[in-house]
């Protein structure tokens, strides 16, 4: 469950107010707003990269300032996709997703099998394992954002937070990355995803709970249809 | 770590192995009859190789991490420039006396401190690696300026022991200060496995890393501990040595096409001890005819191919 109780978001001037917003584990939420509405701002809000100017925000049982204080808590509890990785030199897609298991390896950074095991896994269900060698700054952009999705589900964390994780993707991987995303918080009911989008027409498609951004306000619509959605932008 | 690293890293492990017999056996002119020549002079003059080639370079990997660009190193960022500077210092005795109190590696490897300390804040305004190797060429010559200033106010003496000390050698370091540089650059290995963790996470920058749960401040931190402790050390007992640090990383990475540090810092130890012995092995055939200065031919081999990766990032 995540609770925002009178939390003041921005980072010169107040973006978002929020006066109080729970949502409940076990769901796939798609953040919704136009451009510039602070969609960005909000998340890194939630996983304590911005710090509140007022207020309280928890993940769990955690508030975002005490995951900022415990680094190795934070990495198991709540995992991050920015909306762009531009690809490293001589960082492979396989290495690049096995960073995902970094905060369960030990001090020299060694995977143990069932680390590979579960990397495997995860590239096979994200169709990239035969990708898994290629350097990551030979991929394409679509690709780069599969392959930080599985890092993030390998990180195996309660909390997913996603920053446009489908900006690059063809009309086919989107359907994967929303199908999987729905696995993923279904498979667990104590997990809970957050992804920005503006693909506003395929999440109603998929029934996915909005969270609208707009004029300050976030508001939830449990089950929305695209008339509440455009009359709220 | 990939298996296909495993033959790499013991290859160049039997090279080392193998320059060292040829340099230590088959080159020294007195060969290993004199057994006081042999400890005195031969052995501290290969174990100087294996060290400096090994911790330069492993502290060009560090920096490389630490600045987030493949083309920082000891030597270009003015690491060695703030060793020389407090050497000098120390050398022309101009320094206040608490100063003068200080061995020379404590000197270096506290102006390295500095030199580091100081190009990682410039590094924090200016993003792209043009700006800041030209930062790092005005220090060097900024400190090159205050050294100059210096050497007018110094007897003929201190001017020629500083200019041996320039020129950068494998046989300065006595057979006393030996064990002193290597412990320096064993202490800095050790400390370098135990960041691997955080150095392979800092690939994908500062913001990735802590949420990766990588305690970045205290990483960084760390580096620019352990590059001033080699490069520091190094320099003081050898001499400003150039290029090592930049090329052997890079070449690690070419290679063994993995950001995998624990490899990459196995990898950049052994090629650069290898690189550096292979260049007093061929001091040591040459050495009939001329004597050339272990940083002409760094900078002979070093520069072109330091050049090559500039344009080959275009």
């Amino acid at each position: 469950m995540i609770k925002i109780e009178n939390a003041q978001i921005g980072h010169q001037h107040l973006l978002i107010s929020i006066d109080e917003l729970k949502l409940p584990a076990g769901q796939l939420y798609a953040l919704i707003g136009r451009n510039g509405s602070g969609k960005s701002t909000f998340l890194h809000s939630l996983i304590g990269q911005l710090p509140l100017r007022a207020g309280q925000l928890s993940l769990g049982n955690f508030s975002v300032q005490a995951l900022q204080n415990d680094h190795l808590l934070r990495a198991t509890h709540v995992s991050f996709v920015a909306s762009m990785f531009p690809g490293i030199d001589a960082l492979t897609l396989h290495a690049y997703v096995s960073l995902g298991r970094l905060p369960y390896l030990g001090a020299f950074g060694r995977m143990q099998d069932k680390d590979l095991s579960f990397v495997d896994e995860v590239l096979s269900r994200l169709n990239l394992t035969s990708l898994a060698h290629r350097a990551t700054q030979n991929l394409s952009d679509g690709e780069r954002q599969l392959a930080s999705l599985a890092r993030a589900i390998v990180q195996d964390t309660p909390y997913m937070i996603l920053d446009e994780p489908a900006s690059f993707l063809d009309y086919f991987n989107r359907e994967l990355l929303l199908e999987q995303l729905q696995n993923w918080v279904q498979s667990n009911a104590n997990r809970t995803a957050i992804f920005s989008s503006h693909d506003i027409d395929l999440c109603l498609e998929k029934g996915i709970k909005l969270l609208v951004l707009h004029e300050q306000r976030l508001t939830l619509l449990e089950k929305p249809t695209k008339k509440e959605v455009m009359d709220l932008l | 770590m990939k298996r296909t690293s495993f033959p790499v890293l013991f290859f160049m492990l039997a090279l080392l192995i193998a320059l060292s017999c040829v340099h230590l056996f088959g080159l020294q002119a007195q060969g290993i009859s004199n057994r006081l020549v042999f400890w005195e002079f031969q052995f501290p003059r290969l174990l100087s190789g294996v060290l400096a080639g090994a911790g330069l370079s492993l502290s060009g990997l560090l920096m490389q991490n630490l600045f987030q660009n493949p083309m920082a190193g000891p030597y270009v960022l003015g690491i060695n420039s703030g060793a020389s500077l407090l050497i000098t210092i120390l050398i022309l005795g101009a320094g206040p006396t608490v100063l003068n109190q200080l061995s020379y590696a404590s000197a270096a490897m506290m102006g390295a401190f500095l030199a580091a300390s100081f190009m990682f804040l410039v590094a924090k305004r200016v993003q792209n690696i043009q700006s800041l190797l030209v930062i790092g060429l005005m220090f060097a010559s900024f400190t090159g300026a205050i050294e100059s200033v210096l050497q007018s106010f110094a007897a003929p003496e201190q001017i020629k022991q500083l200019f041996i000390w320039n020129m950068g050698s494998l046989q300065q370091m006595s057979a006393a200060q030996a064990p002193l540089l290597a412990v320096f650059v064993l202490v800095g290995i050790v400390i370098a496995l135990f960041l691997i963790k955080g150095l392979n996470a800092m690939v994908l920058g500062d913001a990735q890393a802590r949420q990766l749960g990588v305690k970045v401040n205290f990483l960084k931190v760390s580096i620019l501990f352990v590059t001033a402790l080699l490069a520091g050390s190094i320099t003081a007992y050898c001499g400003p040595i150039a290029f090592i640090g930049l090329a052997i990383p890079n070449l690690a990475r070419a290679i063994l096409k993995t950001q995998d540090h624990l490899v990459l810092i196995l990898f950049s130890v052994l090629a650069g001890s290898c690189f550096l012995v292979a260049i007093d092995v061929l001091i040591l055939l040459l050495d009939p005819w001329m004597s050339i200065p272990v940083n002409v031919l760094t900078a002979a081999i070093g520069a072109p191919y330091v050049a090559y990766l500039m344009l080959r990032r275009r």
